[in-house]
């Protein structure tokens, strides 16, 4: 599009300063083929401006608003908006850094929280003939623990105290052939109680129950 | 300054009725209706070109901007958004005609229209001839003329109804009235 038909558009579209107004004039005044663009434009624009405009059908407001959906209170809509509204969930690197702490810090808490709970209660250990089991019980509030079953004759003496970790954890190695042994852990003297990561358990007869350990051979 | 202080109170008033339907007041969305299906019926009657269609995509327009009300933007005009849904209307209405029926086909009904006993009338015939010209011109520029110099809507409002830089929406407007002015000529079309 030339120089003069974009002056025409604009003096069309209402945008020409009046110093442009005048230099469009005068150029049209001095050639008629862009006076008869310029006629022939403003016809079109003309007829289309001033073309009849339909009138709108009788009934159409009435079908609008028959057609309308139920709307559900305001109050409603937000409830029901922030359940089921899909949503695009926008993130930075702040929030994914964010994100990602706090997965470790669960996984971890997690993990800790196991492994406070499911203590290892016992780890073989090869030496010759025997195998030396380490047994663990998490009694962070026990003055002393001891260790009584079928391998000590169930006696609670100093040989089968066990000695307390910094974590709380109460332990004790005892070398032991292969077999079957019933035990219990005996918190300060009088309390008992089972292990509770035992392979197995057995009635006592006195209403507790024995952990069971097998032990074989590596 | 005097007609300025008219539209802002047109247009918290709109606010206002709009809050009502919201809160679930259904019938005041009359009033919107009353007030706008004009420009939104006579809109969609420029774009396809046929009064039954323009009928039916106009009532889902307002049907459309009254299910989408919670998303109004207070700061825009609901004039502005309501013509901005009924020329999607239109768009999707022209896209699934072309699925169905062919270019030529279209041609050939408005022309047969324009030959009817019925549209005798002078000013009835100009008005055909006008929609036949717009008929031909690529949806853009239509879409463009139309908001321009049938419903009189400056740059700045057209570009908050189609989403268009104000620049681009000039040169639709300026290529779609020089082809408006070719067909026109072409039909022997003349003012007076």
């Amino acid at each position: 599009m030339d120089k003069n038909m974009e002056l025409i558009h604009k003096l069309l579209d209402g945008e020409v300063s009046e110093e442009e107004k005048k230099e469009i004039l005068d150029r049209i005044d001095s050639d008629p083929v862009l006076k008869m663009e310029l006629d022939a434009l403003s016809m079109a624009v003309h007829i289309v401006e001033k073309s009849e405009r339909l009138s709108v059908p009788p009934s159409f407001t009435s079908k609008v608003m028959g057609k309308l959906p139920v709307r559900k209170s305001s109050y409603r809509e937000k409830v029901w908006d922030f359940f089921f509204k899909d949503r695009v969930l926008r993130w930075n690197m702040v929030t994914a850094a964010a994100t990602v702490c706090l997965v470790i810090i669960v996984f971890t808490g997690v993990f800790q929280f196991q492994k406070k709970h499911s203590l290892i209660s016992h780890t073989n250990i090869s030496e010759g003939s025997t195998v030396t089991v380490k047994f663990n019980i998490y009694v962070p509030d026990a003055k002393e623990v001891a260790i009584a079953g079928d391998f000590n004759k169930w006696k609670v003496d100093g040989k089968n105290m066990m000695k307390k970790q910094d974590n709380g954890i109460w332990t004790i190695e005892i070398p032991l052939k292969p077999g079957a042994y019933n035990y219990m852990f005996v918190m300060d003297g009088k309390v008992w109680l089972s292990d509770p990561n035992a392979e197995s358990y057995q009635d006592d007869g006195f209403g507790y129950k024995n952990s069971v350990l097998k032990v074989t051979k590596l | 300054m005097y007609k300025k202080v008219d539209k802002d109170d047109m247009q918290s008033e709109e606010y206002s009725i709009i809050k009502q339907c919201m809160d679930g007041n259904a019938d005041i969305y009359s009033v919107l209706v009353e007030r706008y299906k004009g420009m939104v019926y006579n809109v969609a009657y420029r774009m396809l070109g046929e009064t039954e269609s323009a009928n039916d995509m106009a009532q889902e327009s307002f049907i459309s901007a009254y299910i989408a009300l919670k998303d109004f933007k207070k700061n825009s005009k609901f004039s502005t958004w309501l013509c901005s849904i009924a020329i999607n209307k239109c768009r999707d209405h022209l896209r699934s005609k072309k699925d169905t029926v062919s270019i030529d086909e279209i041609a050939e009904v408005s022309v047969s229209k324009i030959a009817t006993p019925e549209d005798a009338a002078c000013n009835r015939q100009i008005s055909h001839d006008i929609q036949t010209a717009l008929n031909e011109l690529p949806e853009e520029y239509r879409e463009a003329v139309v908001l321009k110099h049938v419903e009189g809507l400056d740059y700045n409002e057209m570009e908050n109804v189609l989403g268009v830089s104000s620049n681009t929406l000039k040169i639709r407007t300026h290529r779609g009235r020089e082809m408006l002015k070719k067909l026109l000529r072409e039909r022997g079309i003349s003012h007076g």
